[in-house]
């Protein structure tokens, strides 16, 4: 290769090749002679050019450098990427909460959100009132919020069933893009509204099982990198955070036993003209709640129509003075104190008693009764005349011991602690009126989970709303011989004797007690009744505590007995039928009678 | 010679390797796509799953039981039509 021919000549020309033009040009009449061309440039001006070029590529490698060789890429890369990659988030499904028995409670299904830019929305075009139609929506509000200058975004509708949510995208409408979120559906709706609560748009919890287990159900939202082709198909990705599902839960409630409760609690409630109810049904053995029950309720799925008032889980959180339902526990304190025997008689007559300038009544005189008697007659003078026999600190263990004044921890929100003062604040007339349930206040899942220590041999074991594997360790209140004197004299009460014949269960012994205590308006003592009954069955071997409350019943009956021991005798059936509770005794022998005509 | 032949078949090589860099890399995407839609599937049955779950729940509620008997002409369990057997009763198993 020869490079003279290819390399330009130097243009200045040498004085060799100036001869040689004016040798063979001479006569040329062109270009060769002028003059200007002859003139000599300076040889630093070429290399000041090349210095300039120089100066050039060095920037611009000192720049490339600079942009991509570390000191400064995040630009570059941020540009990049914004051409290619997606940052999406992932939601994490919310967990599904099931009964006992895996019946579902509560699940979340997906949705679509949709909104609009307002800005690109073409108003004037007919699709919108599709549009309405379809997300039933009046065509006139949803343009009113289509117009609103001031917002870059709006939504139109949120928790939309997909289907209409494809319908909607099929329209291919400008400026209306759909979202993915979740709906919360719950398949019982009413029947245990207030024991799960709801959650928000977002599924978050709001109330109930799902606020309190929120963390469980929750999960959390992940974060994914997806890089796209030109194409816009995804072809690699890369988790920036990886979602975490939220977790199942399982209910201690067996939706069976919760509909026997609800209905009953339903039509007692409205049968007795009542301003609302509760029932609370534990499993003597765990303390687990099979079922925990409010009427009024609400539809969880029409957001619209809720009201604070049937929202409120009244079992839980509302408080109220038992009233003779607390008599049991004044009794079995003076027994485990060995101050009286169930033999022991009290003189109730004339019915009433002066204690410290105030007067407690019965509702007739029951005379001369033993202490069995005075619970099973549900004697206030009597109860009062025992109670004052103990130390006021006695009956306060004792009522603190099976739960009073203190907040069941069983994973439900809103558990209130009731009231039970301390003991040395007492004084005569309160340390009387508490004994039978007058100046103490209570939750009736307090009440029904106090009861449990009469239903087991005196011990007792926590509430809970999850399904336990295994059984609580009991704490011991009372001695098994005092529970079981306890118990013989709630059967009686719950029997033709007693104050609450109507809690009866054909072919099973039941035992229990009634209340009826006024409720307080303003501090004062109202013409307005709470009447309840706590009992459990089969009362030997119980299986189950069941609590009923009925809320100012004005029906014309307001007695325990009357409005809610025959809730308790429904419930408690369909309950130990559910359970495969065998019938003992009487039952047998009316069946054997019935057995030839024809297996019916 | 050697250094000539040594060049081409390294040439060779990195042709090779690029080619079937090109080739691993446009199968991992087609696979990516597969598993995309594979992911989308398990989704959806996922949300289908969970839908027939809410759905036998529904169809299954005591409430739903009791209304369909009671248009069966049935009616609640009492104590007066209900047949107890003593054990001893059972008949006997073939």
């Amino acid at each position: 290769m020869r490079p003279s021919s290819l390399s330009p000549r130097p243009r200045p020309a040498t004085g060799e090749a100036r001869a040689r033009r004016r040798r063979s040009g001479a006569d040329s009449a062109h270009g060769a002679t002028n003059p200007l061309l002859a003139v000599r440039l300076p040889a630093w001006r070429s290399r000041m050019l090349l210095f300039a070029l120089f100066c050039g590529f060095v920037a611009l490698a000192g720049r490339a450098f600079y942009l991509q060789g570390g000191v400064s890429t995040k630009f570059l890369q941020r540009q990049g990427e914004a051409r290619y990659a997606r940052t999406l988030d992932v939601a994490a499904t919310r967990g599904t909460i099931t009964d006992r028995n895996g019946v579902v409670l509560a699940s979340s299904v997906p949705a679509r959100g949709i909104w609009a830019i307002p800005d690109d929305v073409d108003s004037g075009r007919r699709d919108l009132v599709q549009l309405a139609q379809l997300l039933d929506v009046p065509s006139g509000e949803l343009r009113r919020r289509l117009s609103e200058d001031d917002r870059s975004f709006v939504y139109l509708k949120r928790q939309v069933e997909p289907d209409i949510a494809q319908r909607i995208e099929s329209f291919n409408l400008a400026g209306i893009h759909t979202s993915r979120e979740f709906r919360r559906l719950y398949p019982e709706g009413a029947i245990t509204a207030q024991l799960l609560g709801f959650t928000d748009v977002e599924d978050r919890g709001q109330d109930g099982i799902e606020l309190s287990f929120e963390r469980t159900l929750g999960g959390r939202p992940g974060l994914r990198r997806l890089i796209k082709d030109r194409l816009g198909r995804a072809v690699e990705d890369d988790w920036v955070r990886e979602p975490i599902e939220g977790r199942n839960i399982r209910l201690s409630i067996d939706n069976r036993i919760q509909y026997i409760a609800f209905a009953a609690l339903r039509a007692a409630v409205e049968a007795n003209q009542a301003e609302g109810g509760s029932i609370v049904v534990l499993d003597a053995g765990s303390g687990e709640i099979l079922a925990l029950t409010n009427w009024p309720s609400f539809d969880p799925a029409r957001r619209d129509r809720m009201e604070p008032q049937r929202m409120r889980n009244r079992a839980v959180t509302d408080t109220f003075e038992p009233g003779s339902t607390i008599k049991p526990f004044s009794i079995a304190s003076a027994l485990e104190a060995g101050v009286v025997t169930p033999r022991t008689t009290i003189d109730t007559a004339p019915g009433w008693v002066r204690i410290g300038g105030r007067t407690i009544t019965d509702t007739s005189s029951h005379g001369v009764l033993t202490v069995e008697q005075v619970l099973a007659k549900s004697s206030n003078v009597g109860t009062a005349k025992i109670a004052l026999q103990l130390p006021a600190q006695t009956l306060w263990d004792t009522l603190t011991g099976v739960g009073f004044g203190q907040a069941p921890h069983a994973g439900l929100t809103g558990a209130v602690t009731g009231r039970l003062r301390p003991a040395g604040t007492w004084r005569e007339i309160e340390q009387a009126t508490i004994a039978y349930g007058y100046g103490v206040s209570v939750s009736l899942l307090q009440l029904a989970h106090a009861y449990l220590v009469f239903a087991r041999d005196g011990d007792i074991v926590p509430v809970s709303v999850m399904r336990a594997d295994a059984a609580p360790p009991a704490v011991p209140v009372l001695r098994p011989q005092t529970a079981q004197a306890v118990r013989r004299m709630l059967e009686l009460a719950a029997s033709d004797e007693g104050t609450a014949a109507a809690a009866r269960v054909p072919g099973y012994q039941v035992a229990g007690k009634t209340g009826t205590a006024r409720k307080l308006r303003d501090g004062r003592y109202s013409d307005a009744y709470i009447a309840s009954f706590v009992g459990f069955a089969p009362a030997t071997d119980a299986r189950v505590v069941i609590a009923v409350m009925i809320d100012d019943p004005h029906g014309g009956r307001y007695y325990g007995g009357d409005v809610a021991a025959p809730v308790f005798s429904q419930v408690a059936a369909g309950t130990l039928r559910a359970l495969q509770v065998a019938p003992q005794g009487p039952a047998l022998a009316l069946a054997a009678t019935e057995v030839p005509a024809g297996g019916r | 010679m050697q250094i000539r032949i040594t060049v081409a078949a390294l040439a060779a090589l990195l042709m090779a390797s690029a080619l079937s860099l090109v080739t691993s890399q446009h199968r991992a995407r087609e696979l990516f796509a597969d598993l995309e839609a594979a992911q989308l599937l398990t989704r959806q049955s996922e949300a289908e799953g969970n839908r027939l779950r809410i759905e036998l729940g529904r169809s299954s509620q005591p409430a739903a039981i009791e209304a369909a008997a009671r248009q069966l002409g049935m009616r609640p369990i009492d104590p007066q039509h209900t047949a107890l057997l003593p054990p001893a009763a059972r008949p006997p198993q073939p």
